[in-house]
């Protein structure tokens, strides 16, 4: 057998101690959403059991909250996307006085803690969803104004919500697709432009194949980011079927006297899933995410 | 009259603008201003201030200074930040850098063990560490503790404060690994082997070259996750909300108890403000002396 040297020994030493401390915590999470008799403490279970995850959409809340939070986040990443898809464009293409001002704010309002925007935000909402609740009283019929306003509401509704959580991510989003475009050449443009195409046949044709990469990318990380977010849909989603799944977990956790560990287990386990893929395959541009753009 | 191509290309370009100005002056910018508005009133969510809210002056940032929870918030932030970004997740990110930049085995098992808290939702994060700080001596931590004779206790009521540290820096260490690693990887390795020639020892090796040429790496993962973890909202509501008392009261949550909790949005914004204008700070330092490029 080959000897260690001391160096080696340590680093060896330091990862399995760190590895144990970061993956000790989930060990409850797994075993507990597959022990019918799952506790608030770690034991290792003695049946083995798929009824936690199958109440999740038969008996349970929480295939609705996965199925809103999909469709809530799902508009977000789309959103995000196509708003961030233009703006990096124009801003990687663009040499006007405004491009640095611009770039330097977008650096500045990321680091803005939605924390501190919250309250205004609120009214900000508020006044909206008061806007948007005569335009639909307007349009739609009496008996079906209340269902119109959860899809178009900015309060307790899902266009708010989309648009914030929006707002909220397109910094980054707009900050990785312009740097991406800054690589991209510029000839095939001119070339088809030469050839005759229009704005339409150019995008769909040379920039989006092009820029699909930067806009993967931007997507995914939008995705983790709205994915996760707690904020936002703790403070304007109140309706119990709007719910989206942090918010329903939290909730069902908080009930003290009949917590269900294993049923809450595998929604925890279902909520974490998409996040954990997602930032799998992001994980190469994560030092992009974290940094806002610094070249390294 | 015809526009030229040039003219008709720079419209182009403002107007593929419009949508992400729109949807940052409306969700971001004005909110911001707002909150310097509303904090020169007596705004509140419920009672009479509610429907007739009215401006105060500096009334909110007189009270502010005066009051104990302000303060209390602020040191719990400053603590906070400094124990889990500046200390737990650096020195921890730092170390997972440099072994994993050995011809380690299994490397990718340590590398997605350590990536792994990262990307696992804050309410996830909260729900799992309430098992493992759970009170009595079942719970994990009781129980691992109790090997070196330490009587197990309600973790998070009894060190809440130390307890949050932990479990933001179980959730950072990857950001500070990442970002260390890229930096590691931009120290040449002839200066290991010319210094290693010249007879250094590791730990000469450490703090004369590799803590040096890692000085701007470093600099930028400060700010960037000082930042961060002011930001953080809701893995300390899940855990806490901010209790027992104010303990783990960082000023994010308790920007949203005193608006939310005890409808005091005015003086809420108040405290909005000088976190706003912390992070602006922070955000031009960044541009400034990192010098971006944009």
């Amino acid at each position: 057998m080959r000897k260690f040297s001391r160096a080696e020994a340590t680093a060896y030493g330091f990862l399995t101690v760190t590895l144990v401390f970061c993956l000790l915590p989930f060990l409850w999470v797994v075993l507990a959403s597959v022990d019918p008799n799952a506790s608030l403490f770690l034991s290792l279970p003695k049946a083995i059991t798929a009824d936690h995850f199958v109440k999740i959409f038969t008996a349970e809340n929480g295939g609705r909250w996965f199925f809103n939070s999909l469709v809530t986040v799902g508009a977000t990443t789309a959103l995000v996307i196509i708003v961030a898809g233009m703006g990096g464009y124009a801003l990687s293409r663009t040499n006007a006085w405004w491009k640095r001002p611009f770039l330097y704010a977008i650096i500045l309002v990321r680091v803005l803690p939605p924390t501190a925007l919250i309250v205004p935000l609120y009214k900000v909402m508020l006044i909206s969803n008061g806007v948007m609740g005569a335009l639909v009283r307007s349009i739609v019929p009496p008996d079906s104004i209340r269902s119109a306003m959860q899809i178009f509401g900015f309060v307790d509704g899902y266009l708010g919500l989309i648009l914030v959580l929006s707002a909220m991510q397109l910094p980054l989003a707009l900050w990785i697709i312009k740097t991406f475009f800054d690589l991209t050449p510029k000839d095939y443009e001119e070339a088809a432009l030469m050839d005759g195409a229009n704005v339409f046949q150019r995008i769909r044709r040379i920039l989006v194949p092009l820029a699909l990469p930067g806009l993967g990318a931007a997507g995914l990380l939008t995705f983790i980011g709205a994915w996760g977010d707690f904020l936002m849909p703790l403070t304007f989603i109140s309706s119990a079927n709007l719910q989206l799944l942090p918010i329903g977990l939290f909730r069902a956790f908080q009930r003290a006297n009949t917590i269900d560990y294993g049923y809450l287990s595998a929604l925890a386990l279902l909520y974490m899933l998409p996040a954990v893929v997602a930032f799998g395959v992001a994980r190469g541009f994560l030092v992009q995410t974290f940094t806002g753009g610094i070249k390294g | 009259m015809a526009m030229t191509y040039e003219t008709r290309v720079a419209w182009q370009n403002r107007m593929l603008l419009v949508p992400a100005l729109v949807l940052l002056a409306g969700f971001i910018l004005i909110p911001a201003g707002a909150a310097i508005y509303i904090s020169f009133t007596n705004e509140a969510l419920s009672g009479f201030a509610a429907a007739h809210p009215q401006l105060v002056g500096l009334k909110n940032y007189v009270r502010l200074f005066s009051d104990d929870g302000f303060w209390n918030s602020l040191v719990v932030t400053a603590f906070f930040v400094f124990g889990s970004s500046i200390v737990g997740q650096f020195v921890l990110g730092l170390a997972s850098a440099m072994a994993l930049r050995r011809p380690i085995a299994f490397r990718p098992v340590f590398n997605a063990a350590i990536l792994l808290p990262n990307a696992v939702p804050e309410v996830v994060a909260g729900f799992i560490w309430i098992s493992m700080l759970a009170g009595g001596k079942y719970s994990t931590v009781s129980r691992i503790v109790g090997l070196v004779g330490i009587p197990p206790q309600n973790w998070l009521g009894s060190l809440p404060l130390l307890m949050i540290i932990v479990v933001n820096t179980w959730r950072g260490i990857a950001f500070a690994m990442i970002l260390m690693t890229s930096g590691l990887s931009a120290v040449p390795t002839e200066v290991y082997e010319a210094a290693r020639m010249d007879g250094a020892t590791p730990r000469q090796i450490f703090w004369r070259i590799t803590l040096p040429l890692l000085r701007p790496t470093i600099f930028l993962y400060m700010l960037v996750s000082t930042a961060g973890t002011i930001a953080i909202f809701g893995l300390i509501y899940t855990l806490t909300r901010g209790g027992p008392g104010g303990a783990t009261e960082i000023i994010g949550i308790y920007i949203y108890n005193q608006s939310f909790t005890a409808y005091q949005l005015g003086y809420g914004s108040a405290v909005a403000v000088i976190m706003l204008g912390v992070s602006v700070a922070i955000g031009v330092i960044y541009v400034r002396v990192l010098k971006v490029q944009v």
